[in-house]
């Protein structure tokens, strides 16, 4: 194809046609959209909504498990010496265990101490009194080093418990686990969840746009009548789809920030009676730009998925 | 762009919509067809479009085969062609100017060209002070200008038009098969289906007459018919 010079006699560049189709099809479609405000804003907030759902779960499931990161160190294993090690063995065991790797800290817990402390802790004083002998081992807290996780801290149990003098060596953040476990849990539950409300905005929007096909029949048939292909029929309405979605992911950026600030302080009051830090609902502008971008995708997906499946029945009669 | 239907045949069920047709016509020949309706006039132009395909026969179009042209490559091949319909397919959510920039659009014309030949195709059927009109505001007579000018704006190199008369008075009409001969005389090959046969056979130009799918007369080609 000849490119258009002085007389302009021809179309121009193949390229530069194709560029214009675009941004005509871009901006006549927006267009349409404002032309009807109000069935381009339900649009984009039910799009929106299916969108912030999934997001807000898993900001809230993420911000938990930020939390476990900053947890320092818990003593995560305890170990019960054997009744006959006395206390000079058990720091000499102590001092052993602090030389191996992955262990940030070891503390002794004399046995008196563990029988005052537990007598404190209960009240009964009697049961001391009742005593001889102070039935309580001596007892190590082994702190690992922050960069052990949970399968480091079982081998580490396991390998501890060899030790000699050791009886006993108890894992004590199994509540750990589970919360891990459940977090875990959650998250593919979320994304599950995200998975199936955006197939749902699909079918919907694919649906918003089938109607929208309905209502442009003629144009589409005397474009087909005069020339245009299947292609440059079905562009205003993939670029119809890309705004909407675009703007559903706007619309669910203000949903998430909405809902952050307004739930925030309420989780923050029961994180703060657990002296963990505030939590962040917050929207980041990559969340923003990740959200509008999703919608964006989906808007455009299901005007594919929608347009191929009709445009094509439509045809010059 | 030159035409010719070699014994085409179009069935629709067990009824021949064309039966066994040949005929051709030159590059820059004016035809118009004429017959009862239902007698084929425009299953043959249907055809002509490719908005359906012969049963059998063959189809030659600017010495292309119409029947090897693929399902994708039809749009493409409309581009040679202007058409006039007889219920003018404009849309109506536009303008004038907009309708008649349509298959300049498809072609991927410049806005600077797209502007220029709008105007000038509007000018050609006296139009161009309604530009910004929507289709809705005119008279019968005037929308079928437009779509007339739609036609030609991008200087097709065969014109079609499908009882482009049908609706309107014996002096409008006569105006409008002015303007297609006029094409005509810049060498734009044109078919005109019409049922008014008053009109067309003072024209003084080929006739080709249908009558249950079969061509009774044929006219006299400037050449092709003579091979």
């Amino acid at each position: 194809m000849s490119s258009s010079t002085g007389i302009g006699l021809g179309p121009r560049s193949r390229i530069s046609a194709w560029l214009h189709h675009h941004r005509q099809a871009a901006t006549d479609s927006f267009g349409k959209l404002l032309g009807a405000p109000i069935s381009t804003l339900m649009t984009a907030v039910a799009i929106g909504i299916a969108l912030a759902l999934p997001t807000i779960l898993l900001l809230a499931i993420e911000s938990v498990e930020r939390q476990l990161l900053t947890i320092d160190n818990p003593p995560q294993l305890t170990l019960l010496l054997e009744p006959s090690m006395t206390i000079d063995e058990a720091n000499k065991l102590l001092d052993q265990i602090e030389r191996k790797p992955g262990i940030s800290k070891v503390e002794l817990i004399p046995r008196d101490d563990a029988l005052s402390e537990f007598v404190d802790a209960t009240g009964l004083t009697q049961l001391m009194d009742s005593l001889t002998d102070n039935p309580l081992p001596h007892t190590l807290w082994v702190y690992p080093a922050a960069n052990v996780r949970q399968a480091g801290i079982e081998a580490l149990a396991q390998d501890l418990a060899k030790s000699n003098g050791v009886a006993t060596a108890v894992v004590d953040s199994r509540w750990l686990k589970r919360l891990e476990a459940s977090l875990e849990a959650g998250q593919v539950t979320v994304q599950a969840i995200g998975v199936l409300l955006a197939l749902g905005v699909i079918f919907v929007l694919g649906n918003t746009l089938r109607l929208s096909i309905e209502a442009r029949r003629d144009e589409i048939v005397v474009i087909k009548l005069i020339g245009g292909g299947d292609r440059f029929a079905r562009r205003p309405f993939l670029y119809s789809g890309l705004w909407l979605g675009a703007l559903g992911g706007l619309v669910s950026c203000l949903v998430v920030l909405l809902i952050g600030s307004s739930i925030a302080p309420a989780i923050e009051g029961l994180f703060a009676l657990y002296d963990r830090q505030p939590l962040r609902l917050g929207l980041s502008l990559q969340l923003a730009m990740l959200l509008s971008a999703a919608g964006a995708a989906i808007g455009w997906l299901s005007a594919y998925v929608s347009v191929s499946v009709h445009l094509t029945k439509i045809q010059p009669r | 762009m030159d035409v010719q239907f070699n014994r085409v045949t179009k069935r629709f069920g067990d009824r021949d919509a064309l039966k066994d047709l040949s005929f051709s016509m030159v590059s820059g020949e004016m035809a118009f067809l004429t017959g009862h309706s239902g007698a084929g006039k425009s299953t043959l132009l249907r055809l002509l479009l490719c908005l359906d395909r012969p049963s059998s026969g063959e189809l030659v179009v600017g010495g292309r085969s119409v029947n090897a042209i693929s399902n994708r490559k039809i749009a493409h091949y409309r581009r040679d062609f202007g058409v006039v319909f007889q219920d003018h397919q404009l849309l109506f959510d536009r303008s004038v100017f907009n309708n008649v920039a349509l298959p300049l659009e498809i072609a991927g014309f410049s806005q600077r060209d797209i502007e220029r030949r709008v105007r000038a195709a509007l000018d050609k059927v006296g139009l161009l002070d309604r530009e910004k009109a929507l289709p809705e505001s005119l008279s019968g007579g005037e929308q079928q200008r437009v779509g007339i000018a739609r036609a030609v704006v991008a200087r097709p190199k065969i014109l079609i038009a499908d009882e482009p008369t049908g609706n309107l008075d014996p002096q409008l009409s006569a105006e409008i098969m002015g303007l297609f001969t006029a094409f005509n005389s810049v060498g734009v090959t044109v078919i005109v289906a019409s049922h008014d046969l008053a009109l067309i056979s003072r024209m003084s130009q080929r006739i080709l007459t249908l009558k249950n799918g079969q061509l009774i007369t044929r006219g006299e080609s400037q050449q092709a018919d003579a091979q």
